[in-house]
């Protein structure tokens, strides 16, 4: 895990032939897509320039979130070299989090008014939806890695991902158990609800800033700024890099190798849970089964991105985002494909650029 | 003399740093050849350049005529050109004489078809196969182990398994990485007599990276030194131990003042 | 000795937490009434079983072992007890809350769904909640003591080395005893076998009823999948997260071909099926070529990503007109044999059970030559297979060509029998199945295949009054698993071949499923 990309080599060659192929569909796919793209957006003039700002906005809100849990996969993976399937589920309990928070808050009136607490007092509790939401997605991600995955430190691969499965599925089973199958509404306070924002004008229409997306948004940057500092700056960064470069030697070093990994998985699961609290908020409802796709999308974000790269998680977040948002309407497809569009652009990104967009950073492989 | 190796101006670099610098190297046919120098000279470099797993920035390789700088490992391996590795690496989870058989793959030539219908290719190379690798662990002194996983072997019988894998592919030539590393005196002198045997009983050339200079003065034809990825010298084993410049590549500056206090114990030839 | 204690403390702790989440999710209740189902219909609800329950879980809670300091019956007991007061306290106080929650009035059940009243006041054994709490701190403190002496007495007694010891002892004398020796040594022994065996898997499946027939055909459906998926990850060391892209392309050209809807082609059945495999396989070699050299993490999504792409695009309205979309594939043919209708669900079963020995067969096969080797060699050391002369791209293709034939073919026959396919018969949850149920059996291990698919398809299927649960204790069980038998359940054991005797190729007992390792032939 380092903050900048490194090239990857592998020491296989493709056969010609294979790599000749691949170049000719590459141009062929790049020429469809450009051609698309000119057609839709030029000379149809499918959609007026609000939509697009529309687009890009709900992208990078989603893509702020994506970012967040990517990190978080990429700072395991960074660690142990391991896929943490169970990130997703994290968020999902940081989303339950938040959830309770504010329906407490809403439950309890001031007394002799029929105002709740959390419209009375709004900010203070937003904050404290984040702060438990992160909490317990933060506590999760600590249990998480020492009942499931601390004792497999030294096993193949595929062994802790089977694991990581297995936690996944368990929580969130147990979310249904416990919570039921039923969506929960967010209970947002009042200034804050879905839908209200900054009206601005563009272009010939107005296009909506809404309140919760931008409160994503800031809150997305303002901790991807809280981590790069922390992972830069800090001495438990410098131990994290130090882990991830080299355990035995960390811990020759006097670094604590299991502190480390723990605070590693506390910390990557406080992003996740910020992450479902915002998804909470801004999207109004979610149940057992909210953490499973955006986990998924957000691993193959960080893969986008380049696996054990923060900068490359960043990245890949945001722009998986923006293609799912802008995707389909650029290319005239149908919005239903959002998905299709973006696991495509994954795919093909990984085919031409194996190590992801940033590269991955990795040591050569010593001989 | 035929050749079997010959490295022409071949450099290779990482980033900024020039792990071979434009080395020049022949290896004759049927010789053992040593390629020595401190750590960090070039050494595997050099290794890892002629067995394909890197493609060197500049300069030529050659191996009896064919230019292979730009070839594969499979393919150098298909050639003939066989190695063993510094830190062993065997197939962990395979028995040994399956790690014999996959040296052998090369040599081999029927496919998944094959397999399923057991045709009367199949049968004979699975039976070749098996008598071969019966052979080979005899030949190395694992008789009896074929079966136990190379990773339950210990030390000195992985090295040796290593060996046996590298000659399952019949090769003409056979890159040893430091093969007697973490052996004793014993063991050493037993590795020592074993290759001296490959080339005399079996013909293969050899090119061996070594630090022990007993090994190294013992059997080597022909003994060439890196220092720092270039070339610093090149001859029999008496032209070597007396080279100031190698001396000096060991032992720093000043070494030779410091061999010159030594000179008159002598090394043990084997 | 402080050690000791906060040991048995954390112990406490630990199972206060698992028992109360299991009453916050109903699993107690529902256990409760299972007990009750055994004793006596009409008290199924009798707190009395949750007492039954609760106490055996104390016992466990209560048992002693290795974290003794001494190991006197004062400690035993001591540990036992320790440990049990704490669950006690703590479930006992967690009961209270609730059941004062309760009486107040507060409805639970918009937060907590499975905390009815009734489920709450049982909880408390239908006492008030001060007199519940204090029944469970007693019985949980009870029970801990009495799992603590229980654990002295084995322990003294070396109970359980006995009866261990006893049994094997027993095994060792049945299986050396000559006559056994003989007997199974004879060729013949093995041949009469094998004639049960196919005369079980003949008249099976006529005997045990639709409900078996469809259980058993799914495993087998599962068996395929898990053989299949092991060419790639167990064997040849290939991390695919998106196996189930290639049953569903089998299954849909199988389906698209043979339906009358929406081409109107009405294929011949085997006909369909061969293309539906070939079209599996052509998927599995295209889409391998660009992304065979990716590294392992990498290759895995990308599988992954296209899996759901072809799910996704199957089920979007753009593509509706050609897949029928989410409704799915109907009225797929069946199969003929020699012009007859071969279409019960016997004959179903019949089909399975072929095609499962067909496939072993052809991975044993392939499993037991050079290119098996290959593949293991790539797994183990990629980079050293390739310098040992192996090309690691041909043979990493044809391991997921072949385990997208695989597929191709388990995919046209799971349509078939199911009359039936759509894109919610291949998501995602598939794929991870079917990459537990390998990871879990034993990678590269064919009997290990076989029990994955039986422990991970089969018991859930018939797990049905715990519905609702089963999936909990899949994901726990995976974990377990992974932590305490990490090689699979039936590890893939090499074969032995220097020291063989028999012709190369190898014997195979197909019934058992294990290469036969170096047994002499005594006839």
């Amino acid at each position: 895990m380092t903050t900048s990309g490194k090239k990857s080599k592998t020491t296989y060659t493709r056969p010609a032939t294979s790599k000749i192929i691949q170049l000719v569909v590459g141009v062929i796919v790049s020429l469809w897509l450009f051609w698309r793209v000119y057609q839709v957006v030029i000379i149809q003039q499918a959609f007026t320039p609000e939509t697009w700002v529309r687009l890009g906005m709900s992208g990078l809100i989603i893509g702020g979130m994506y970012a967040l849990i990517a990190i978080g996969y990429t700072l395991v993976y960074g660690i142990l070299f391991m896929i943490n399937f169970a990130h997703g589920e994290v968020m999902m309990i940081g989303a339950f989090g938040g959830y309770f928070v504010l329906e407490a808050l809403n439950a309890v009136y001031i007394p002799g008014s029929d105002q709740a607490l959390v419209n009375a007092y709004p900010v203070v509790s937003i904050i404290l939806a984040f702060i438990l939401g992160m909490t317990v997605a933060a506590a999760s991600g600590y249990f998480l890695e020492k009942l499931a995955y601390r004792p497999l430190r030294n096993a193949p691969r595929l062994v802790p991902l089977i694991s990581a499965i297995g936690a996944s599925i368990f929580l969130q089973n147990a979310s249904q158990l416990l919570f039921g199958p039923r969506r929960r509404d967010y209970a947002n306070p009042e200034v804050l609800s879905r839908g209200s924002g900054w009206v601005i004008q563009i272009g010939d229409s107005q296009v909506m800033f809404t309140y919760t997306g931008m409160l994503s948004i800031a809150l997305s940057a303002a901790l991807m700024i809280g981590l790069y500092l922390l992972v830069q700056r800090t001495k438990l960064g410098k131990a994290m890099r130090a882990v991830a470069q080299d355990k035995k030697t960390a811990a020759l070093m006097g670094i604590d190798v299991n502190d480390v990994i723990s605070k590693t998985f506390i910390i990557s699961g406080a992003l996740a849970g910020a992450a479902g609290v915002m998804w909470g908020i801004h999207n109004g409802v979610i149940n057992y089964f909210t953490g499973f796709l955006p986990g998924i999308k957000a691993f193959t974000a960080a893969v986008l991105g380049g696996i054990g790269s923060i900068p490359g998680a960043m990245l890949g977040g945001f722009f998986l985002g923006i293609i799912e948002s802008i995707g389909p309407a650029a290319l005239g497809i149908d919005f239903q494909l959002k998905d299709v569009i973006a696991f495509s652009i994954l795919v093909l990104v990984l085919i031409f650029r194996p190590s992801g967009i940033l590269g991955e950073a990795l040591s050569e492989e010593k001989l | 003399m035929p050749v079997s190796i010959e490295t022409q101006k071949v450099t290779k670099y990482f980033g900024g740093l020039t792990a071979v610098n434009e080395v020049d190297l022949i290896v004759p046919e049927n010789s053992i050849s040593s390629i020595i120098g401190p750590n960090g000279a070039g050494k595997t470099t050099l290794f890892n350049c002629i067995s394909g797993f890197y493609t060197p920035n500049k300069g030529k390789i050659f191996f009896q005529g064919h230019e292979i700088q730009n070839s594969s490992t499979e393919i150098v391996a298909k050639l003939g050109i066989a190695r063993t590795y510094q830190n062993i690496r065997l197939f962990a989870n395979m028995t040994a004489i399956e790690n014999i058989l996959v040296g052998h793959h090369p040599r081999l030539t029927v496919g998944w078809m094959d397999a399923v219908i057991h045709t009367k290719r199949f049968r004979k190379e699975e039976k070749d196969s098996i008598e071969e690798g019966r052979r080979l662990l005899k030949f190395v002194g694992l008789e009896g182990l074929g079966d136990n996983l190379a990773r339950n072997l210990p030390y000195g019988a992985q090295r040796r398994l290593e060996i046996a894998r590298a000659l399952a592919n019949h090769p003409a030539l056979l890159l040893l990485d430091e093969p007697t590393a973490g052996m004793n005196p014993q063991e050493t002198d037993q590795m020592t007599r074993f290759i001296r045997n490959l080339k005399d009983e079996l013909g293969i050339t050899i090119l061996l990276i070594e630090h022990d200079m007993r090994v190294v003065m013992g059997i080597s034809d022909q003994i060439t030194v890196l220092d720092y990825g270039m070339k610093i010298a090149e001859g029999n084993a008496k032209a070597i131990q007396s080279n100031s410049k190698v001396i000096e590549a060991y032992l720093g500056p000043g070494g030779l003042a410091l061999s010159e206090k030594f000179r008159h114990k002598k090394t043990k030839t084997l | 000795m402080a050690e000791f204690i906060k040991n048995r403390v954390n112990r406490g702790i630990v199972f206060a937490i698992v028992i109360i989440f299991l009453e916050l999710i109903g699993f107690t209740v529902t256990v409760t009434i299972m007990i009750g189902k055994f004793a006596d219909v009409r008290r199924a609800t009798d707190p009395i079983f949750l007492m039954i329950f609760f106490a055996i879980l104390g016992l466990w809670n209560g048992t002693c072992g290795k974290d003794l300091p001494q190991k006197t019956i004062r400690n035993f007991i001591l540990g036992g007890f320790i440990s049990g007061l704490v669950t006690g306290i703590l479930v006992g106080i967690t009961a209270f809350i609730l059941g004062y929650l309760n009486i107040q009035g507060v409805d639970l059940r918009q937060y907590l769904v499975q905390l009815s009243s009734f489920t709450i006041e049982l909880f408390l054994y239908n006492l008030t909640p001060p007199a519940g709490a204090f029944a469970h701190i007693l019985i949980f403190t009870i029970s801990g003591l009495l799992g603590g002496l229980l654990s002295y007495v084995s322990e003294k007694g070396h109970y359980f080395k006995f009866l261990k010891e006893k049994t094997t002892d027993f095994f060792q004398t049945v299986t050396n005893h000559p006559l056994i020796q003989q007997i199974w040594g004879k060729r013949y022994t093995r041949y009469i076998l094998y004639t049960l065996g196919i005369a079980a898997l003949i008249l099976l499946p006529q005997q045990i009823g639709s409900y078996w027939n469809f259980i058993l055909g799914t495993v087998g459906i599962y068996i395929l999948l898990g053989l299949g998926l092991n060419l790639i990850v167990g064997l040849s060391g290939q991390l695919v997260l998106g196996y189930v892209a290639f049953f569903a392309i089998g299954a849909y050209t199988f389906a698209l071909l043979s339906a009358p809807k929406p081409y109107d082609i009405n294929m011949n059945f085997w006909l369909a099926l061969g293309f539906g495999i070939l079209a599996a396989t052509l998927t599995g070699v295209l889409l391998g070529l660009p992304i065979l050299n990716l590294r392992g993490d990498y290759l895995a999504i990308v599988t992954l990503a296209f899996g759901e792409i072809i799910r996704n695009l199957i089920r979007s309205d753009l593509l509706t007109p050609y897949t029928l979309g989410p409704r799915g594939v109907r009225e797929i043919a069946e199969p003929t044999l020699f012009g007859r209708s071969f279409s019960s669900e016997v004959d179903y079963m019949y089909i399975i059970i072929l095609t499962v020995f067909l496939l072993i067969f052809i991975t044993d096969r392939i499993q037991n030559s050079r290119v098996g080797r290959a593949w293991l060699a790539i797994k183990d050391d990629q980079t050293v297979a390739q310098a040992n002369g192996v090309n690691t791209f041909k043979y990493k293709l044809l391991a997921l060509a072949l385990g997208a034939a695989f597929a191709g073919l388990a995919g046209g026959v799971f349509a078939a029998r199911n009359q039936f396919t759509g894109p919610e018969d291949h998501t995602l949850m598939v794929s991870i199945n079917v990459l537990c149920l390998v990871i879990v059996g034993g990678m590269g291990s064919i009997p290990g295949i076989i029990l994955g698919a039986f422990v991970l398809k089969g018991i859930p299927e018939m797990l049905r009054d715990f519905e609702i649960y089963r999936m909990l204790f899949f994901g726990v069980l995976l974990i377990i698993m992974m932590i305490v038998r990490p090689e699979g359940l039936w590890p893939a054991k090499r074969p032995v071949l220097e020291k063989r005797k028999s012709a190369p190729g190898g014997d195979m007992d197909e019934k058992a499923g294990k290469t036969i390792e170096g047994v002499q032939d005594a006839g």
